[in-house]
């Protein structure tokens, strides 16, 4: 009797661990790198789908927290000459239009959305934490800074992903350091977003995701122009 | 002196009047600005008062990460108190700060600064080319819509996803039906109708944008074929409706006779005469008492029915007898029988008291009455437990005397029961055997009405019998049980 209760309790400890282990994505099928088996092997046509999909959406919630804010907090228009506002990004050489982001190679290209990614990783995270302590804002919008920072790490995992996946078919080089060690792109000398008051946070967010919605858009009609484009 | 202090007066009030009307200009407003295609944009202003004088506007603008004011590049392209930037000068997801001067003669005025970005300001031309087709098909028709993109938005490169969006009505209502169409230039309506016409527009969205214009309206009639086919497939639907409802009302009105033509009642075991219920509540005694044949010349037989046409059971009593004269067929019997005649309809209760009773009825009359009608129950001999006595028959060849019998030789078998038959107004005298001579010689007993009297052998019935006077010149049978019974017939001598 003892002998077949632990047989049992081992199968369902081996079970537990299974189930466990294959639960690391939640949601879709895991994508496959570098030749795992048994996992749902992606083209690159729907990896962009799916990145761009991811980057639309985060864009929307951050329009509608930045409209949030506008009307509770009303930051005075009636300044003369220019704002001194200055994004945390700014640093960062983006193209401001869509032929200077055609004319950019590939790479580079890649390379600033994962900039701006890695660049927004941090004070997003604090944003929502300022958020949850502050007593008003209701739930809905402390839900939303949530789910904002939450894409941002996963939009950046899934452009590493597509960059990887171009790396393997060749169609980009491999001199896209991102992927290496992501803390060189922290920008060093741009003006610490500890400073940034919760309302020009969320009006460089706004602007850096429209960017890379944009240029994850451009790139994939580059690189695989289908009817979508 | 007085005439030149008026005159002064009146020259300073016009020159007072007159350079009112000059002045310098009103503040400009700068109203909106838009892009259409996420690459150019064009700004608009409201000018002031112009202070009489002509007026002068000039739009500067100042950049986020660009040194410097400058002034707009294109006042023409766009109409009046606009201004265009084309590619070159317009960068996405920076700030411009814009304000408009308005100057002439007299003085400046410069608008409230307007900031805006590109980005915000996206708002496509309407789609063009709106074409409707109708199809003409069977059931109902349907109505084709197409459009062309708006000539400057790029869709192609993926720089701006763009989004449709129609809106149609029928006739003239003013009620929009809107649908959404994604990213296809193309819709079909099925919820159309023939005889009317249909007005669509259509618009576009880029990205997160504001919504376009509705496009220029395209309506379109469409004719009335389908009228002729309708009437025929109502008709035939109301028809169709009209027979299964009579049809179903049919069904409920005969529902027993349905019933019962489907499912036909299944017919139980039965034996005529016995009851199955006095069966199992008598004991087995009373069952076999029933059945048992008495030796003696019964008064009582036991009775089954099915196979008699005509049998009577004994009653001694005249009145019992009376009610049922001529078919008397009313069972006295006994203890767990009942009768399940087709002649006779009532059926009388079987009771231990009733068998007592008419036992006690009979002895009574015995003693008494002569018999009037006489008859016999029959019992068929088919029965096993039935100690059933053969009867065979001998014909009487020729009377003697008057109690003397020859009979012939042969015996005539009888068919097995011993079989009555009535004739109305005969009376039936028994005739005791006082001896059997041999086997074709019966010696009857010379009786005589006083003589006789009804002993109670145990055999009621018959004894009483002998009380009739007899009669020459009848004819008699012979039977086992040792009377003999008469029948009329032709007088011998």
């Amino acid at each position: 009797m003892p002998g077949t209760i632990r047989s049992v309790s081992l199968v369902w400890v081996v079970l537990l661990v299974c189930l466990s282990s294959r639960r690391t994505s939640v949601g879709a099928a895991p994508i496959c790198t570098n030749g795992q088996v048994g996992c749902h092997v992606l083209s690159l046509d729907n990896l962009f789908d799916r990145v761009i999909q991811h980057s639309a959406r985060m864009h929307g919630i951050s329009s509608d927290l930045h409209s949030e804010f506008e009307q509770y907090f009303l930051p005075s228009k009636n300044q003369i000459g220019r704002v001194g506002r200055i994004c945390h990004t700014s640093t960062i050489i983006t193209p401001n239009g869509k032929e200077n982001a055609q004319r950019m190679a590939r790479e580079q290209l890649t390379e600033v959305i994962l900039k701006l990614l890695i660049a927004w990783r941090d004070p997003l995270w604090h944003f929502h934490q300022s958020m949850a302590h502050h007593h008003d804002f209701n739930n809905f919008s402390s839900n939303k800074a949530l789910e904002m920072n939450d894409m941002v790490h996963e939009l950046r995992q899934g452009v590493e992903k597509v960059a990887e996946k171009m790396q393997v078919l060749g169609i980009i080089s491999n001199s896209v350091t991102s992927l290496a060690s992501p803390e060189v792109l922290l920008p060093s000398d741009s003006a610490d977003w500890r400073l940034m008051k919760d309302y020009d946070l969320l009006y460089c967010f706004r602007r850096d995701s429209n960017k890379v919605q944009n240029y994850l858009k451009i790139l994939k009609c580059r690189i695989v122009p289908n009817h979508g484009c | 002196m007085r005439r030149d202090l008026r005159g002064a007066l009146l020259l300073l009030l016009t020159a007072a009047v007159q350079s009112s009307s000059m002045s310098a200009p009103g503040k400009p407003v700068l109203l909106s600005c838009r892009s259409p295609e996420k690459e150019t944009f064009t700004c608009w202003w409201e000018p002031g008062s112009d202070g009489g004088l002509p007026t002068t506007h000039h739009l500067y603008y100042e950049r986020e990460r660009l040194e410097g004011t400058y002034e707009c590049p294109d006042y023409l392209s766009a109409g009046r108190n606009s201004c265009f930037f084309d590619k070159n000068h317009t960068s996405i997801w920076v700030d411009y700060y814009l304000t408009v001067m308005a100057s002439n003669a007299l003085g400046n005025a410069t608008s409230d600064p307007f900031k805006m970005d590109v980005m915000e300001i996206v708002k496509p031309d309407a789609p063009g080319n709106v074409t409707l087709r109708v199809e003409e098909r069977e059931a109902s028709p349907c109505l084709h819509v197409r459009w062309m993109p708006p000539s400057n938005t790029d869709t192609k490169s993926g720089w701006v996803t763009i989004k449709y969006e129609l809106r149609v009505k029928k006739d003239n209502s003013n009620n929009w039906k809107e649908y959404t169409s994604g990213t296809q230039t193309h819709f079909s309506l099925y919820s159309v109708s023939p005889g009317g016409v249909y007005t669509v527009q259509v618009r576009c969205l880029l990205d997160h944008g504001s919504w376009s214009e509705w496009s220029n309206t395209t309506f379109v009639k469409i004719s009335n074929y389908l009228q002729n086919e309708r009437p025929l497939s109502m008709l035939i639907s109301i028809l169709s409706a009209i027979l299964f409802i009579m049809a179903g009302l049919i069904l409920i009105a005969k529902r027993k006779s349905v019933k019962q033509w489907v499912l036909p009642p299944v017919p139980g075991p039965k034996i005529r005469g016995i009851n199955s219920q006095l069966l199992q509540s008598g004991g087995s005694d009373d069952v076999g008492n029933v059945l048992i044949i008495k030796q003696s010349f019964p008064p009582i037989y036991f009775v089954w029915e099915d196979q008699m046409e005509d049998y009577l059971i004994v009653t001694e009593n005249e009145d019992w007898l009376s009610s049922n004269s001529q078919k008397r067929k009313k069972s006295l019997i006994p203890a767990c029988f009942h009768f399940d005649s087709e002649i006779h309809s009532k059926e009388s209760p079987c009771h231990q008291n009733d068998w007592e009773k008419d036992e006690e009825i009979s002895q009574v009359d015995n003693n008494n009455k002569p018999f009037t009608n006489t008859g016999y129950v029959d019992f068929q001999r088919n029965v096993e437990n039935v100690d059933v006595k053969h009867v065979d028959y001998s014909r009487v060849k020729e009377v003697k005397s008057d109690n003397i019998i020859f009979l012939e030789k042969e015996k005539v078998q009888s068919s097995g029961y011993i079989h009555f038959q009535r004739q109305e107004g005969i009376p039936e005298d028994y005739s005791r055997v006082k001896e059997v001579e041999s086997d074709h010689l019966v010696v009857l007993q010379k009786q005589n009405a006083a003589d006789l009297s009804c002993k109670d052998e145990g055999n009621h019935y018959t004894d009483c019998a002998l009380h009739k006077p007899r009669k020459p010149h009848v004819c008699t049978e012979l039977s086992d049980s040792g009377y003999v019974d008469t029948i009329p017939a032709p007088p011998l001598m």
